[in-house]
């Protein structure tokens, strides 16, 4: 592959990235708004955390070649069904139960923090990244000179 | 003579070789999050220097694209190491800009040969 090609799908590869732990930045922004959450609008009781999957883009150059990893995408977003909801007696809350215990969200305030720190770093270093091909192809373009 | 010599080609390959370690690094860096991905390096410059030291011809030594197993992996099976590939595309782009300035100057020399200094 000739060296600017392998800069642009340089870039390519670094915005998906880059868009990619943006879904990741917008979802746990969301398990941090719901943490409270007892009672989903469509009645499936409180809210379960969602939890954001890439995976490997991956491209085949031409017929016969390995295929190449050509970025990253979101692979799945799907509710946390590890991590247990929280109990709270409460019961003067509406959602108490018969035994005064509010089921509670299984956000973890903190674990979404953490993640949220990986996620901002990410988007940072796939910048970082991105830039550095733009430098490069400007570079080339100046041995015209 | 001709002007376009061995070592500008030489120059031209380390350049093209430079971009395609910029675009496995970055893949690296934007799979940093994806489980079970392996890290991978090209490896081009040991190579040709032992080829250029050793008096070999070096037109069929293309740089070769590898995954990286031995590095420790997460939990996860990831073995992406943010430092690793930002410090290995930091020290790419010095490189580039060095062959692209030992480039330029050479291109410097042919104008300035072929204007005859004007």
């Amino acid at each position: 592959m000739d060296p600017l090609t392998n800069l642009f799908s340089g870039l390519r590869t670094s915005s998906s990235a880059m868009s990619a732990e943006r879904t990741r930045i917008d979802v746990i922004a969301k398990n941090l708004a719901y943490a409270q959450v007892t009672h989903m609008p469509d009645g499936s009781g409180p809210y379960r955390r969602q939890v954001v999957r890439f995976s490997t883009v991956m491209k085949r150059a031409a017929p016969g070649t390995k295929p190449e990893p050509e970025g990253v995408k979101v692979d799945r977003i799907e509710p946390d069904q590890v991590t247990p909801l929280e109990r709270v007696y409460s019961p003067g809350h509406p959602d108490a139960d018969a035994q005064g215990m509010v089921t509670y969200p299984n956000v973890n305030p903190t674990s979404e923090m953490a993640d949220l720190i990986t996620a901002v770093r990410a988007y940072e270093s796939n910048a970082n990244a991105a830039d550095g091909f733009v430098k490069m192809a400007e570079r080339a373009l100046r041995l015209a000179q | 003579m001709n002007p376009v010599s061995d070592r500008d080609q030489i120059l031209v390959r380390l350049m093209s070789a430079a971009a395609l370690r910029a675009r496995v690094l970055s893949e690296n860096v934007a799979n940093q999050n994806v489980p079970g991905y392996k890290r991978r390096v090209v490896s081009f410059e040991d190579e040709l220097r032992a080829r250029v030291a050793a008096g070999r011809d070096v037109a069929g030594l293309e740089p070769r694209i590898e995954a990286d197993l031995k590095s420790p992996s997460s939990p996860d099976g990831n073995n992406v190491s943010l430092e690793l590939e930002t410090n290995g595309l930091r020290e790419n782009w010095v490189a580039y800009e060095i062959y692209a300035a030992m480039l330029q100057s050479r291109n410097n020399v042919l104008q300035t040969a072929i204007t005859g200094g004007q």
